[in-house]
């Protein structure tokens, strides 16, 4: 029975008639299908919530071996199940409890670490930024040398003691940013718009299976 | 009460002729008649990556982005990364290397490690299989980001492919990857963060090129054969863009009617 249920046949009708719903609605006026459509993405909604546990539990078992095993760095793996814990304590939805997201400990662990660890992530970019250019701002052929005359050209733009130093700069950057730049961008994105259409067709016609098991059956 | 929604009617019809084009496409390979695919650099560098990271007996990674399934934008960006996840699954399985796999997302990591975990079945190897390389990282993007950071540093992997959808994170990722002398092959449809994949990795699959990646490695005659019916939705989307500017420039606003249609 447990063979029936692991052949790949189901899950590539689920993913055919789940993407049937939710196009369909979109531009036929049938009501019955638009609202069994808005059950279906209710439904996702609590299949992605119940995947959130799957998450905290492939955590909370990976963390716990690894200080098992003494794996190398163990001791971070204690810090992040104290804090999941500590996070999942406070912020349990118990107002009556004085717990939820108005704990003033989970506001605490929210504003005073999380937030500031995110910024950190978020502005050390910078310096990854200031690595690659450096690095990809050598005009080893006629496509690098055009990424670095465009480079140069815009960091003129941006700095103000170029563009009081010389007026034109804001011109041409802002020409390099509207005109050619928007044209490349605007090739991507619908390039990747159509190439997204072509996969769904090859979805909803259960050819794509590489995101099934590798695409093939055990 | 019209069937058909008002505004939607021409964005139906060009989906269909798409859609049409590609089963076309499809149809016609089985008679023979297949397009020409160009070759992808990118896709054809994954086995020599696999193979140096074999040969300097370090690991290859393999992550698939921080979006998920659901959304419509991002969605098929995360489906085909974990195509090519699983293309990158069973080489690595068949040839013994170490494949770690970080997840952001909860609900994309049962899928990652199911396909990991079947790769390694397939090959006939299911006790190499190590669940514990499959991490759930963190749902937190720069949570995860410095989680995948340590590991890179740490592991220092031979091979680092990055297919799907990623937002700031990338530079970092990429960068570190470079750092570290990794090969890295990349590829994104969110279209600022390619700038970041084409300075910082050897290889980069631009937009469109990371949903045939999938179709390409596959050999499949019908898939690769569904990459040309996309063509015509290009040349549909060129036409109306060279006449509808033609229109405007002459004061006529009928393609702009006709797609609001």
């Amino acid at each position: 029975m447990s063979d029936v249920f692991r052949r790949i046949e189901i899950p590539i009708a689920i993913t055919i008639v789940c993407t049937l719903l939710q196009i369909i609605p979109f531009y036929v006026n049938i009501q019955p299908l638009a609202s069994t459509a808005d059950t279906f993405r209710s439904w996702m909604i609590l299949v992605a919530t119940c995947a959130t546990f799957v998450g905290a539990i492939s955590l909370t078992l990976y963390n716990v071996k690894a200080i098992q095993r003494r794996s190398e760095d163990w001791y971070y793996s204690i810090l992040v199940i104290v804090f999941m814990l500590a996070i999942l304590l406070f912020g349990l939805p118990i107002p009556e409890a004085g717990l939820g997201d108005q704990n003033p400990q989970f506001s605490f662990l929210f504003v005073n670490i999380l937030t500031p660890l995110g910024s950190t992530m978020y502005s050390i970019i910078a310096f990854f930024i200031t690595s690659a250019a450096y690095r990809t701002f050598r005009a080893r052929n006629i496509e690098a040398a055009i990424v670095l005359v465009s480079g140069i050209l815009m960091i003129c733009k941006n700095a103000p003691v170029m563009t009081t130093f010389w007026g034109p700069f804001v011109d041409i950057g802002d020409w390099i940013f509207d005109v050619p730049n928007m044209a490349t961008m605007r090739a991507v994105i619908i390039g990747t718009a159509l190439g997204a259409i072509a996969l769904a067709v090859r979805t909803l016609m259960g050819m794509e299976r590489g995101y099934l098991r590798g695409g093939g059956e055990e | 009460m019209a069937i058909l929604i008002d505004g939607r009617i021409f964005g139906l019809i060009c989906l269909l002729i798409i859609m049409l084009s590609v089963v076309y496409y499809i149809q016609r390979a089985k008679t023979g008649a297949v397009p020409k695919i160009r070759r992808v650099a990118g896709v054809d560098a994954i086995d020599e990556a696999i193979g140096r990271a074999v040969e300097t007996g370090r690991p290859v990674y393999c992550s698939h982005g921080i979006g998920n399934m659901r959304d419509a934008t991002y969605g098929p960006q995360t489906i085909a990364g974990l195509s090519v996840l699983g293309y990158v699954a069973k080489k690595c399985a068949d040839v013994g290397a170490r494949i770690v796999v970080p997840c952001r997302n909860p609900e994309v990591w049962p899928v990652a490690a199911d396909i990991v975990e079947t790769s390694y079945k397939m090959s006939g190897n299911p006790d190499a299989f190590d669940i514990d390389d499959v991490k759930f990282l963190s749902p937190d993007q720069f949570g995860y980001a410095s989680n995948y950071l340590g590991l890179l540093m740490r592991d220092k992997p031979g091979a680092h492919i990055m297919v799907g959808a990623y937002w700031a994170e990338s530079l970092q990722l990429a960068e570190t990857g470079n750092r570290i002398g990794a090969i890295q092959i990349s590829g994104t449809g969110n279209q600022h963060q390619l700038a970041f994949f084409v300075v910082a990795t050897d290889y980069c699959l631009i937009g469109e090129e990371i949903y045939a990646a999938g179709a390409y490695m596959t050999g499949e005659i019908a898939l690769i054969s569904s990459i040309a019916g996309q063509d015509v939705g290009r040349i549909l989307g060129v036409a109306l863009m060279v006449i509808g500017t033609i229109l405007i420039t002459f004061g006529s606003n009928a393609i702009t009617q006709l797609i609001g249609w």
